[in-house]
């Protein structure tokens, strides 16, 4: 018998109101999901692109501070890449070597702020479409399975439902645990950059003139979260086994992005009979070294019209990233995969509620 | 300023169920099932598949209804599902656990799930597991547990919030007998001393009649009896049972004399026909002259187990 054993007693504090479940239910899932060590370096992994990328912010501010961005910009238009910030350079020049951007302002300082604000927009879409998008599809890919499909196993929805805790809090714990990894991958990783961006910037007015970026970064994040977390959720929901989970979810990114590869493959194949039709949508003059054109279409530098985005989510979400950050316009590159998205998202919604009720009904 | 627990109405009654019937497909699961749970503990008994785990959902809120009503202190369940279960502590038949969590981490979920605050729930968690007996088990991963302990950890969790309705479904199950008479203790203690109201659904009967004070016998779906625990034990016929200190054969031979049945059922037990006035007195003139000293006398019962058989075997609907 412990020493302070006290017997029964009756419990005499107040209790916290029902919704709060679901902050019950999200800390202690990230507290789980925590003791993963994969987990642990998986995020750690998911933090170093930032330093990649501040460089590029480094590189782009010195070059304002220092007076060079006249010659960075001509040296780009002229089709030569940038040295001194590694791969990223392809993004700098491309970005400074639009045609469009040539055109000379009477204001010096308004075109660096012009200038500044295309070449962070590029690289902050760039840095969430290229390594943390994957990077993302990775981590979600060891935590989401086991989150839904593990209480099947366990039968530990009987530990939620009777008690007061109803499906709304339930699927909206499990969901911000997700959403929770989700902001450590992309949110906060993006935020830094912006704030790494102000730092090196030659002024704190920089944060002014680029206000609207965190607002862009928190919904490219969004866009990100919300249909790869339903539909982890609901391949997490559809059975008992989280290893099932885990193959459909990869194996859907995987199918998906061949899928992707085939048809644009076949769509480039059938562009070379009609050469003139490429080129009116093509809007950008300097071709980027071979290796490095996966870089160039994650900043929205490749203006080609994708128009098989929405087969792939990967590519469906990168199109609509680029629409929120001002990058693509065009309705009929957006719409179409954005519709997929809110689609695949209201589906794996409803099969979620529909599968975290099915214990209840047996 | 978080709500405090809803206080539940002293008139009104822990659970009261009329005319609920529950329907999966074509299978009528519960057959307007009426019936009452009251303070104190509460045995429900029945065959497999009597439709006792779905009574247990109705009380819960779980399951919608295709006809009666259900309401557990006056509130009904499937209109405010979470305000019933803030006050419903459950202990289900299956094993059932949050993977990954530790004994203590699981009642300290399951006290934070029902409301309460973040340290007092762990302080919380940590003084039912001690009434419990838990030990120092409780920081043990629960899938590595014994399905005693597990046991342990699941009752824990189920009164963590201190609950007035305590619904357990085979609470016994996986105990060893001192372990399984402390749970019972521990059943009792609730219902006496601190005014809980329990409900035990289990196939044990010996359990039954060890704690409970009333019973339900649910059978296909229905009702097929209802009533305190002594009363439906009592025997059918008027019998009374005389144990006593020395053999009765002298005490037998006396009352047949007197025009009185009685037969010996063991060497100190004698069984007595009181189908009429003045037997009681007349057992203890026989005892005086057959100089045997008497253990008790008391009316006949009859096992739980013959009332249980004889309750299924019945077609008809027999509330006692």
């Amino acid at each position: 018998m412990p020493l302070h054993e006290v017997g029964y007693r009756a419990w005499r504090g107040g209790l916290r109101p029902p919704w709060t479940a679901s902050a019950v239910i999200a800390a202690s899932g990230v507290r789980l999901a925590w003791k993963s060590s994969w987990l642990r370096r998986a995020l750690l992994l998911a933090w170093s692109p930032t330093l990649f990328f501040a460089a590029s912010f480094f590189a782009f501010e010195q070059a304002v501070e220092e007076g060079r961005l006249t010659s960075l910009t001509e040296r780009a238009v002229a089709g030569r890449n940038l040295d001194g910030v590694g791969i990223l350079g392809t993004v700098l020049s491309r970005t400074l070597g639009t045609p469009v951007r040539e055109t000379r302002h009477a204001d010096e300082a308004a075109r660096i702020v012009e200038t500044r604000r295309l070449v962070w927009t590029r690289l902050l879409l760039a840095f969430m479409r290229a390594p943390q998008a994957v990077l993302l599809a990775i981590v979600i890919g060891l935590v989401a399975p086991a989150l839904i499909s593990g209480d099947l196993r366990a039968k530990a929805w009987l530990v939620y439902f009777t008690r007061p805790v109803g499906r709304a809090e339930y699927i909206l714990g499990k969901t911000a645990i997700l959403a929770a990894i989700v902001a450590v991958i992309t949110v906060l990783p993006a935020l830094a950059l912006w704030i790494a961006g102000v730092m090196v910037s030659p002024s704190l007015a920089v944060a002014i003139q680029t206000w609207d970026l965190p607002a862009r970064i928190a919904a490219a994040s969004l866009a990100v979260a919300v249909p790869t977390v339903c539909l982890a959720l609901a391949f997490s929901s559809l059975t008992a086994e989280s290893r099932i989970a885990s193959f459909a979810w990869f194996a859907t990114w995987a199918a998906c992005w061949i899928a992707h590869a085939a048809l644009a493959t076949a769509d480039v194949a059938a562009s070379t009979e009609r050469p003139a039709a490429v080129a009116e949508e093509r809007t950008v003059a300097v071709e980027p070294p071979r290796g490095l054109r996966w870089l160039a279409r994650a900043a929205g530098l490749d203006g080609t019209v994708d128009r098989w985005a929405w087969v792939s989510p990967y590519h469906a979400i990168g199109v609509v990233q680029a629409w929120i950050f001002g990058i693509e316009s065009r309705p009929r590159v957006v719409v179409p995969p954005a519709a997929a998205l809110a689609i695949v998202s209201l589906a794996s919604c409803a099969a979620l509620a529909w599968r975290v009720a099915v214990p209840l009904r047996a | 300023m978080s709500p405090s627990l809803p206080a539940p109405e002293p008139a009104s009654t822990p659970v009261h169920l009329v005319g609920v019937v529950k329907r999966y497909g074509r299978r009528t699961v519960l057959d307007r099932v009426t019936c009452e749970v009251q303070p104190g503990i509460t045995g429900l008994v029945g065959p497999n598949g009597a439709g006792k785990s779905t009574l247990v959902r109705t009380i819960l809120g779980l399951v919608r209804l295709a006809a009666g009503n259900a309401r557990v202190f006056g509130i009904d369940p499937a209109r405010e599902p979470r305000r019933v279960r803030r006050m419903v502590g459950v202990v289900p038949e299956d094993e059932c656990t949050v993977p990954g969590l530790s004994g203590v981490e699981l009642v300290r979920y399951a006290a934070q799930l029902s409301g309460l605050p973040g340290t007092e729930s762990l302080r919380r968690a940590h003084e039912v597991l001690d009434w419990c007996d838990a030990g120092q088990e409780r920081y043990r991963s629960v899938e590595t547990l014994s399905v005693g302990i597990r046991q342990k950890v699941a009752f824990a969790a189920a009164i963590v919030h201190d609950p007035p309705l305590l619904i357990l479904d085979e609470p016994t199950n996986g105990l060893d007998p001192l372990e399984r008479q402390a749970m019972l203790g521990r059943l009792r203690t609730l219902a006496r001393d601190h005014g809980k109201t329990v409900l035990i659904s289990t196939h044990v009967l010996p359990d039954v009649e060890a704690v409970c004070d009333r019973v339900i016998v649910l059978a296909a779906g229905r009702v097929r009896l209802e009533g305190s625990l002594a009363d439906l034990m009592r025997s059918r016929e008027p019998l009374l049972v005389l144990e006593a200190m020395g053999p009765l054969e002298g005490c037998a031979a006396i009352l047949t004399g007197a025009g009185i049945a009685a037969h010996c059922t063991g060497p100190t037990t004698l069984v007595v026909q009181a189908d009429r006035e003045g037997v009681v007195d007349a057992v203890w003139q026989a005892t005086r002259e057959a100089g045997v000293a008497v253990r008790s006398l008391e009316p006949a019962r009859r096992r739980f187990e013959e009332v249980f058989l004889a309750a299924i075997g019945e077609d008809s609907h027999a509330v006692a």
